[in-house]
């Protein structure tokens, strides 16, 4: 065998000999059938399990949506009118730093008493996860402008608009991918914590309402569709970060 | 103003507005509590004068669930990176799996995790490393392969022995990163937590909160938030420390 694919038969041996294991952890018994369903029920139960859930997949990809999309959005204007001023960067930085770093999740229940058991309460916390990681990498990727090619921009006589398009967004372009990736990846969490603690829309409280009344197979079916999703956004903004990040290298 | 003062200004700001909005707008004190009453809650909840029950056994659970998910995930996610760094092999195999399995909400994992496990503290520790773990990996790997590799033939050619290079060169190259993720692995298990006290209710600070928000007691909520954030602070502050004194 070629050394090239190496990785890649070891890794499917891993992979393969953990599904026997989950197998095995079944049929015989190591783990009761009513807590972990085998590999081949679930598989069984997966076309079913996604057609009960598409309606709960759309409310959670709308929730998603709204929530990342307006976060960053937000991110993005505060953060350009902050990193205007090298004061009110120094100045705002680290609060904007902690909020990244506090487990928002504490303020979960400020919010349910604010705004209800109602959808309202998943979008404005899955805005806030997606806000703060944007926003910091939008300061960050205000650094990465250079001073210099800003200069020499305008003197080879391009104006604000053309100096913006042409070098600041360039400069900016990769840090503000990343961010993206990092505030997608929060708003995701963000949008599923709350849906789990009302369990009243969206694959959140599907999974919760099948874990409760113990449909083994099609919680596993769920939670699998549900991660297969969530790695397919992922991998597409990973993507598109890495893509916009190639030209400096 | 120095920045650092302008910042004070605005929070202080901030909390003087909060606290006239609270005392002299017709809004609902279920929904908002004065800054002064919530800071008054505090100082009774820790000298244990509060309504608050039993704050400091509910404290040491969440503190002792967040030790235990950080002592795996630090000692697990540094070994794993080293792993990964060490060999190309383990590295181009297994971390595709890895990247995967990061891209996941873990959140979305936790009922399972209940299911077999139960609602114990068990169940939360592990969820704790779940959330925590990869960006120690990542980070521990990351910072191991971008050690200038002159700077260890240069050490090779002064005579260093292979645990020489590893101790006094390897390493301190690498800290910076390995640090930082250190540090962020400590604040998501922090989040990985609390939101599992949160999820399944039954100690803990997540415990406490819940109380106060189901009785609608919102100053003691108020306050009960404030202290759980402020472990999440006190720890990134450590960090900062740690990385002041060890990064040269």
């Amino acid at each position: 065998m070629p050394t090239k694919h190496l990785p890649l038969a070891i890794r499917t041996a891993f992979i393969v000999l953990l599904v026997l294991l989950w197998d095995s952890s079944v049929r015989f018994g190591w783990i009761d059938s009513l807590f972990l369903a085998s590999p081949v029920h679930t598989a069984e139960k997966f076309a079913a399990t996604t057609r009960t859930a598409l309606p709960h997949l759309y409310a959670t990809l709308t929730a998603f949506t709204v929530a990342f999309v307006s976060g960053v959005l937000l991110a993005t204007v505060l953060g350009f009118a902050i990193s205007l001023s090298g004061y009110t960067y120094k100045v705002f930085m680290p609060l904007l730093v902690l909020g990244v770093t506090i487990p928002k999740v504490t303020l979960l229940p400020l919010f349910v008493l604010w705004f209800g058991i109602e959808k309202t309460t998943i979008i404005v916390y899955g805005m806030l996860s997606a806000f703060f990681p944007m926003i910091v990498n939008v300061l960050a990727a205000s650094l990465e402008v250079k001073p210099n090619q800003v200069v020499l921009a305008r003197a080879m006589g391009c104006g604000k608009v053309r100096t913006f398009t042409k070098v600041i967004f360039p400069a900016m372009l990769p840090v503000l991918s990343s961010g993206c990736f990092y505030a997608c990846n929060a708003a995701l969490m963000g949008v599923f914590i709350v849906e789990l603690a009302l369990s009243r829309f969206g694959m959140g409280a599907l999974v919760h309402d099948l874990a409760m009344t113990f449909r083994t197979a099609e919680l596993y079916a769920a939670v699998l569709l549900t991660a297969a999703i969530t790695v397919a956004i992922n991998m597409a903004l990973w993507y598109a970060a890495r893509h916009f990040s190639r030209w400096r290298a | 103003m120095s920045p650092a003062l302008a910042r004070m200004a605005l929070v202080l700001g901030v909390l003087l507005v909060w606290e006239a909005f609270s005392r002299f707008t017709s809004v609902s004190p279920i929904l908002i509590a004065p800054p002064s009453e919530v800071l008054w809650q505090i100082v009774r909840i820790v000298s244990t004068h509060g309504s608050v029950p039993d704050f400091y056994s509910n404290l040491w659970v969440t503190l002792a669930e967040l030790l235990a998910a950080y002592a795996v995930t630090a000692s697990l996610g540094v070994l794993v990176g080293f792993l990964f760094a060490g060999s190309k092999l383990i590295g181009d195999a297994f971390e595709p799996v890895l990247l995967v399995l990061y891209a996941i909400p873990k959140i979305i994992l936790y009922p399972l995790i209940v299911l077999v496990l139960g609602i114990g503290m068990f169940p939360k520790i592990v969820f704790g490393v779940m959330v925590g773990i990869f960006v120690v990996i990542f980070n521990t790997a990351a910072g191991l392969r971008q050690v200038e590799p002159t700077y260890i033939s240069l050490a090779r050619s002064l005579g260093y022995g292979k645990w020489k290079i590893f101790f006094s060169v390897v390493i301190p190259a690498a800290a910076p990163t390995i640090l930082a993720g250190l540090r962020l692995g400590f604040g998501y298990t922090i989040l990985g937590i609390i939101t599992a006290e949160l999820l399944v209710v039954n100690a803990g600070l997540g415990f406490l909160i819940d109380w106060a928000s189901f009785n609608y007691y919102t100053p003691q909520l108020y306050a009960l938030i404030i202290i759980t954030l402020c472990i999440g602070v006190i720890g990134n502050g450590l960090f900062s420390v740690l990385e002041r004194r060890w990064v040269r």
